[in-house]
């Protein structure tokens, strides 16, 4: 069955970005209204996709399926990639997530002042390479949309950031391409380690797919190939199957982010313009957890139980020291990213609890970070558009003069700290009491800010 | 004494085309000598005209030659008792590089290079050198191509008669006829060893295993030593980056495409008959050209020359295929150069379209340019997306099949140093974003003062809108071209 609801979420913007290059200047003002349309239109569709989701199914739902490249390769055998979406429990959430931040992106975009254009051309293309990544169930297709994605995001905010925008702009493609460099790698040792066993009889020889729903299935790897799971086989002295779960933790966690390949992540959140830091910290970030779910917990599950600590303990690490950075930091933004750091650290602690609730807790949990990042991050950009300034100590008694913002930055701040009520209440993954332990942080980061708001005006002010 | 005639007869027969095109050369010698009297522009026209449609017809030629071949020949055939050796993959090479020639020339036609007449006689030889590097499987034949080769792109590279050039064409001079020295020299060695010049026979084969390995190795090496100065790999690379600036473009493009497939298949014979272990040289050569060409790129300052450095590392990368040492790394090779050289003159020709904007190679000047020629920056960013290797261009399709081939040949060989070549290659991609983005960061990211749009000619919109189309079209669609290739 073929509908082409998922399709429509990729191909929708990166039409409407074509649309917007090719049109000539005059039409200038129409671009950002194009943009925010794009986004209801997906926002829509998402939403028409969440409420037709049967909850009861475990399979893929909404598949679109075409072949796309059949590489023979002789001995090699037929490399063959389809154009194969699919939705299920794990990224539908997601999907939603992303239409809701990318339309809150593309409203808070109306007021970029240069270049339009260019600006709303590169966005659109952003949302179509995000979609993208989280409909595919082509491994090469992942792939693809995955680096995709880096290039408009390089160049917002290489051309739209702040000051030191190009050193940003710069570290964070770099880190992200050696991360994507590294599942790669694993792209080609799992693909060339299994084969498609329908398509392999018809066509007589062996067929390497990139389909997820083969690639997480035991049957169809190859005998005496390095990833073959029932062979233990090693690399460079290690297993072969837990070389492929480093790389890959390697490669996601540059993307997720975690301690200790986070450094990017600050400096390309304070650049970045306020909508491209708010899709950065609430979409591009959970397509690492995303990634790490599918494709490492997903093909290697053997080997992600081996790993239960080293990557509860990577998480219990981002957790803390990312909210030790938070509560040093003076400069608004700056703390909200490594207060993105520690809430990316809860997905890998509920990763690692290995229980249906923990990775609920984690999917939760990077949703409920995707919408209050992006608040957060909507808060500091208010802030900052109007008084140019992110310094907290400078906002002290902000609550007089702006009593109803001071309720919207309350309600995220509470929010990200997990109060009942707020969506962060909703994790409960396998390790509470970690959980509660983080919390702790997260709550001085929140009164913080909160704080200098209910102050007393400095006398300047 | 009739059979070895009627042999020679027969052996006329395949090579047709090559002897159709040395008579092109004769023409266009004969034209020069009668023609200095006449309209410096027509004449010009004419000449380019003449090439091109030759080489045109010469690629036609060789396509319905392809599948003639492939029907009527069972496997590869000897020509002029062992001199020369036909094959399908040196019919499809031939092809590629007259395509090659073909969109050079148009190169230098759209952009007005304005070049004297026997500049086409020259480079009518190089093709007409690199034809016969395709069919050789002599060792004496192998260094005559390769020197023949050398010799029309010395002076290639020095026919502008400014200080640069002249610079530039005897520094290419010196270090070519030092590797070529080198080749001769193993050459002699390996027929002293073998005693034979036929590398693809028995005896060479056999004879090469009485040796100790470690000399042989050694000999291999320095044999090889001119076909890596025209893949322009490590240790014979260092020409490379002064030649690029110096050279006028269209010749630079040609020179870092047409060798570097000659040469690949050439040394892919060479190697696939050896029988002795030579991986490690191969090896290093790529380890040592990748790092050289991505680490000294970081630091160019001119487009000309980050190319040049560029191509060093992508000779690695090109190499890598043999590295693999099963059929499929060949097969995943000429699928990446035939890739890489339509990527190369994409990007050749957007340097030059840019160098006419600003009047010189320097990035720096290429400031604020893309803000206001979209269409430039788009085409750059496409690219230099495919030099890095990432998707959505045919760069990350070559890339992935020559580094696929390298993990089967790892899971095969169990070799430590294809693991290695593979993590590092692919690690080098993450380093090489860096420089292969400062054309488009400067252009985009960075503000110039006072830039006007910039007015292409319809010419040079529709040769840079096919190579850089090509790029992506070659990426959604490969299977037709890996086809080809299969069944070579």
């Amino acid at each position: 069955m073929n509908n082409i609801l998922l399709s429509t979420l990729i191909f929708l913007p990166i039409i409407g970005s074509v649309l917007i290059f090719i049109l000539p200047d005059a039409y200038k003002g129409s671009f950002k209204w194009l943009s925010v349309i794009i986004g209801v239109l997906n926002l829509l569709n998402a939403t028409s996709l969440y409420g037709s989701f049967d909850r009861q199914v475990t399979e893929y739902q909404f598949i679109e399926h075409y072949e796309w490249i059949r590489l023979s390769l002789g001995n090699l055998g037929v490399i063959s990639i389809d154009y194969l979406l699919g939705v299920d429990g794990i990224n539908m959430p997601m999907v939603l997530l992303s239409a809701i931040v990318l339309l809150v992106g593309s409203v808070s975009s109306l007021t970029i002042p240069s270049r339009d254009k260019a600006y709303h051309a590169l966005y659109l293309l952003l949302s179509g390479s995000v979609m993208g990544c989280f409909v595919a169930l082509d491994f090469f297709l992942f792939f693809l949309f995955f680096e995709f994605m880096l290039l408009p995001m390089y160049f917002l905010i290489g051309i739209w950031g702040g000051e030191r925008r190009e050193y940003s702009a710069m570290k964070f493609f770099i880190y992200t391409l050696a991360g994507s460099v590294l599942i790669l790698i694993v792209m080609i040792m799992l693909t060339l380690s299994t084969s498609d066993v329908f398509f392999s009889q018809e066509l007589g020889g062996t067929v390497h797919t990139f389909d997820f729903r083969q690639l997480g299935d035991f049957r169809s790897y190859l005998d005496g190939a390095l990833l073959n799971p029932t062979q233990e086989q090693s690399l460079l002295g290690i297993p072969a199957r837990m070389f492929a779960f480093i790389l890959l933790l390697i490669g996601f966690g540059i993307k997720l982010p975690t301690v200790p390949v986070h450094t990017w992540l600050p400096d390309a959140h304070v650049e970045a313009p306020t909508p491209i830091s708010v899709v950065l910290a609430g979409v591009l970030l959970k397509v690492g957890g995303y990634g790490f779910i599918r494709i490492g917990y997903g093909f290697f599950p053997d080997v992600a139980f081996q790993f239960t600590y080293i990557i509860a303990g990577l998480g219990v690490v981002s957790i803390i020291y990312g909210a030790l950075n938070a509560l040093a930091q003076e400069d608004l933004k700056k703390m909200i990213a490594y207060s993105s750091i520690s809430h990316m650290g809860f997905v890998f602690l509920g990763l690692a609890s290995l229980t249906a609730e923990g990775v609920n807790g984690a999917i939760y949990q990077m949703f409920s970070h995707g919408i209050l990042s992006s608040m957060l991050f909507l808060i500091a950009g208010v802030i900052y558009d109007r008084t140019h300034n992110r310094r907290i100590e400078n906002f002290r008694g902000l609550a007089g003069k702006m009593p109803y913002f001071t309720v919207a930055v309350a309600a995220a701040f509470f929010g990200s700290l997990g109060l009942p009520g707020f969506t962060r209440l909703g994790f409960d993954g396998g390790y509470p009491r970690h959980r509660a332990f983080g919390g702790v942080f997260s709550v001085d980061n929140a009164t913080n800010v909160f704080w200098e708001f209910l102050g007393k005006p400095k006398p300047s002010q | 004494m009739y059979e070895q005639l009627q042999h020679i007869l027969q052996s006329n027969r395949l090579i047709l085309p090559e002897l159709i095109f040395t008579g092109t050369f004769l023409v266009v010698v004969l034209l020069l000598a009668f023609s200095k009297s006449l309209d410096y522009e027509r004449i010009h026209n004419i000449f380019n005209f003449l090439v091109i449609s030759v080489l045109v017809s010469l690629s036609f030629v060789f396509w319905g030659f392809l599948s003639y071949y492939k029907t009527y020949f069972e496997s590869g055939s000897v020509l002029y008792s062992g001199l020369l050796y036909l094959d399908t993959e040196a019919i499809y090479f031939k092809l590629l590089i007259s395509v090659c020639s073909v969109i050079v020339l148009l190169h230098l036609w759209v952009v007005g290079y304005r070049v004297v007449g026997e500049f086409y006689a020259i480079f009518i030889a190089v093709i007409l050198g690199l034809y016969l590097l395709t069919m050789t499987t002599n060792l004496l034949m192998m260094y005559i191509a390769v020197e023949f080769v050398s010799i029309s792109s010395y002076i290639l590279v020095a026919f502008n008669k400014g200080k640069l050039n002249a610079e530039a064409g005897i520094k290419y001079l010196l270090v070519g006829a030092t590797s070529s020295a080198i080749m001769l020299y193993g050459i002699s060695l390996l027929y002293g060893m073998t005693g034979t010049l036929d590398f693809a026979s028995q005896q060479f084969a056999t004879n090469l295993l009485l040796n100790p390995s470690w000399v042989v190795l050694a000999v291999v090496f320095m044999s090889i030593g001119g076909l890596l100065f025209k893949l322009s790999a490590a240790p014979f690379h260092i020409w490379t980056p002064d030649i690029y600036e110096a050279t006028p473009t269209p010749i630079v493009s040609f020179l870092s495409i047409a060798p570097k497939a000659g040469s690949l298949l050439v040394l892919s014979r060479f190697l696939s008959n050896l029988t002795v272990d030579y991986q490690l040289i191969i090896g290093v050569v790529i380890l040592v050209s990748i790092t050289i060409g991505n680490l000294s790129a970081l630091w160019q300052k001119n487009t000309k020359r980050l190319l040049g450095y560029s191509t060093i590392a992508h000779a690695g990368f090109i190499l890598v295929g043999l590295l693999a040492i099963n059929e499929d790394g060949m097969k995943s090779a000429i699928f990446y150069v035939s890739t890489y050289a339509v990527i190369t003159m994409a990007a050749f020709l957007l340097v030059d379209l840019l160098a006419l904007k600003t009047d010189s190679y320097e990035l720096e000047e290429l400031r604020g340019l893309g803000q206001v020629n979209p269409t430039l920056a788009v085409s750059a960013t496409v690219i230099m997306i495919a030099l890095v290797g990432l998707p959505p261009t045919v760069g990350f399709t070559g890339k992935l099949l020559i580094f696929s081939a390298l993990y089967q040949g790892y899971e095969d060989t169990a070799s430590g140093l294809m693991l290695f070549v593979l993590i590092f290659g692919l690690i080098n991609t993450a380093i090489s974003i860096f420089f292969y983005f400062k054309i488009p960061y400067f252009m985009l990211l960075k503000d110039g003062e006072g830039n006007q749009y910039f007015n292409m000619s319809i010419s040079q919109r529709i040769l840079l809108f096919i190579l850089t189309g090509a790029i992506i079209f070659l990426f959604v669609y490969p299977s037709r071209l890996m086809e080809i290739i299969n069944s070579l």
